[in-house]
């Protein structure tokens, strides 16, 4: 089966990387952000569409990528000030705001220049099915040294995500472990999106994470069930597209409707046993 | 008992010969475009297998690899491609995901289309500043019928090179051809010889060579640079110039936002004609004879029209 062959990397990719997904989407879906990863993956393509004004090639050369870089932590540092303690509005308002002028921002920029929207768009929005062996290897690499991070410090963002008046009594700097979060969080967003597309990344973040949420309430299940749901929709997904020639359906959107599947039979599961559960009898 | 025995034993006998492989294995090509598709199943008759990447009614500058692509690409004997940076966005991660060096540039079985065509609108200056397509110069040089022999000479010598035992019938379906394509191409200036020196806008340059062999004015673009979208102050000026020079035709290709053009048209009386670069998007256009039949007769009529 050419699953080895030609598409060994996509599939390396889909098993490997989600992991760090699955763990930042339990924290998104708890702080009841969900858009921030589209919010932080406009900021940066506004970065590269500054760099494009600024004359570079949008393709290759350093300043891109730096740029992306630096916009994608400017926005870290944007979304950690603007979470307030006593919010007159959610902050999944001001992140909405945020991601709408970055995007009309990017268009404007891009006025200035002689690139097109087009251009800019297929810059960050990968094609899982064109990862190379070099790209998976590096975002690896990347995504462990994240993973570690989070690894030793797992209790403080823990209790930043879901208690930050806790934080705030044992003498946590909220705005700057905000910050960590949001600037760890948007580097693996955006080279994530580089490698896959945004409806991946979006799905990957949010999906699996529901589905721990609604069958668990312990931390440690819910990455667990996470975990399987993102490695069984992934694979299943890339080997439904490649293997299911006479559909010949891209990858991207197939993985996506898998997990909406896998979601609604998490939903189901969850109902069932919410269901049943009045009715067991103690022994 | 036995007849029914007899007939089961004769329809398996059809079966089997009817799907029975061609004793001679076919060239497997791939085709960037559905223009480059027609021909190099013209030219190689049953000896090819020709896929064609790109639908005909897929913008040919932004093209989204899909798992079957990439299984053709690393199946392929031969690869042809447009060049002149048309497929320059998509083809070259296409390439590296394929896994195929017999396709590499360079390599024996890899065609660009463009090599020795004389190009149109080769920018001066090395930087991006007349828009991030074309920067090769314009790459729709398909669109001038006679380049097409050009190209299938390029194509049956990669044919024969790869499949020495089919020489005489690849340069016999040049032949044949390049002939219907010279009878074709009488017709065709006569059809539209009526209106030489008549002007028609067209949303991307798509059509300048065509306008430049058939005696058309195809140089407003609906595009302020190729690839950027219309902003309003050019479209402004553009229904001016419509205005003022009586432009009355505009060409629009399927991928190409309609209502765009159909608004600039509403404001100036004129028609908006649809055509399309690539075979198989129109109707009766499986061709690259048929499709360039089909788009002469479509701008005839609307310039008959809208005299």
């Amino acid at each position: 089966m050419d699953l080895f062959t030609l598409w060994l990397w996509p599939l390396v990719a889909l098993i490997a990387l989600p992991a760090i997904l699955v763990y930042f989407g339990l924290h998104v879906v708890g702080r009841g952000i969900i858009f921030v990863d589209l919010a932080l993956a406009q900021i940066a393509a506004l970065g590269i569409a500054t760099a494009v004004l600024l004359g570079a090639h949008p393709d290759h050369g350093g300043l891109p990528y730096a740029l992306a870089i630096a916009f994608t932590l400017a926005g870290a540092a944007l979304f950690s000030l603007t979470r307030f303690r006593h919010p007159r509005v959610p902050h999944e308002a001001i992140i909405g705001i945020i991601y709408i002028v970055a995007a009309a921002a990017a268009t404007l920029v891009l006025s200035r220049t002689a690139a097109g929207d087009e251009e800019i768009k297929n810059l960050l929005v990968g094609n899982i099915l064109l990862v190379s062996r070099s790209e998976v290897l590096r975002t690896l690499a990347l995504y462990f040294a994240v993973g570690v991070f989070h690894l030793v410090l797992r209790r403080r963002f823990h209790l930043l995500s879901f208690d930050p008046e806790a934080a705030e009594r044992q003498g946590m700097s909220v705005r700057l472990w905000d910050f960590l979060f949001y600037a760890t969080f948007g580097i693996v967003v955006t080279s994530f999106v580089r490698i896959a597309g945004v409806y991946l990344v979006f799905s990957y973040l949010i999906v699996p994470a529901v589905c721990g949420a609604l069958l668990s309430s312990r931390t440690a299940v819910r990455l667990a069930i996470g975990w399987g749901i993102a490695l069984t929709g992934g694979v299943t997904g890339l080997v439904l597209s490649t293997q299911w020639q006479s559909m010949d359906l891209p990858t991207g959107p197939t993985i996506v409707c898998l997990f909406g599947v896998l979601l609604i039979l998490s939903g189901a599961t969850a109902y069932s046993r919410s269901r049943a559960r009045p009715m067991a009898k103690p022994h | 008992m036995r007849t029914r025995f007899r007939i089961a034993l004769a329809l398996f006998a059809t079966a089997s010969l009817s799907s029975a492989a061609p004793v001679r294995a076919q060239l497997k090509v791939v085709a960037t475009t559905s223009e480059y598709g027609a021909l190099a199943a013209e030219i190689g008759g049953d000896r090819v297998a020709v896929t064609t990447i790109a639908k005909p009614t897929e913008d040919p500058h932004f093209v989204d690899a899909r798992p079957s692509q990439i299984v053709a690409m690393n199946r392929a004997d031969v690869l042809i491609e447009g060049g002149a940076e048309l497929e320059i966005g998509w083809l070259p991660p296409l390439l590296d995901g394929a896994r195929n060096s017999k396709i590499l540039a360079g390599a024996p079985g890899r065609v660009v289309a463009s090599e020795g065509v004389q190009l149109l609108d080769i920018p001066l200056a090395a930087d991006r500043s007349q828009g991030d397509t074309h920067l090769a110069g314009n790459p729709h040089f398909m669109l001038d019928p006679p380049n097409a022999k050009i190209v299938v000479a390029h194509m049956a010598r990669v044919f024969k090179a790869l499949d020495p035992a089919g020489a005489a019938t690849f340069d016999a379906n040049v032949a044949n051809f390049e002939s219907r394509l010279d009878a074709k191409m009488k017709e065709w200036i006569a059809a539209l010889a009526p209106f030489a020196g008549r002007q028609i806008v067209t949303y991307h340059p798509t059509w300048r060579y065509f306008g430049r062999r058939f005696g058309l004015e195809a140089n407003t673009f609906l595009e302020p640079k190729p690839g950027i979208p219309p902003s309003p102050p050019h479209l402004a000026k553009v229904m001016e110039k419509m205005q003022v020079e009586n432009i009355r035709v505009l060409l629009v290709e399927p991928y190409q936002p309609r209502k765009t053009a159909e608004a600039v048209a509403a404001r100036n009386h004129a028609q908006v004609v649809e055509v399309c670069q690539f075979p198989g998007a129109l109707p009766g256009t499986d061709t690259y004879l048929e499709l360039i039949e089909t788009v002469v007769k479509r701008i005839a009529q609307a310039l008959a029209a809208q005299s």
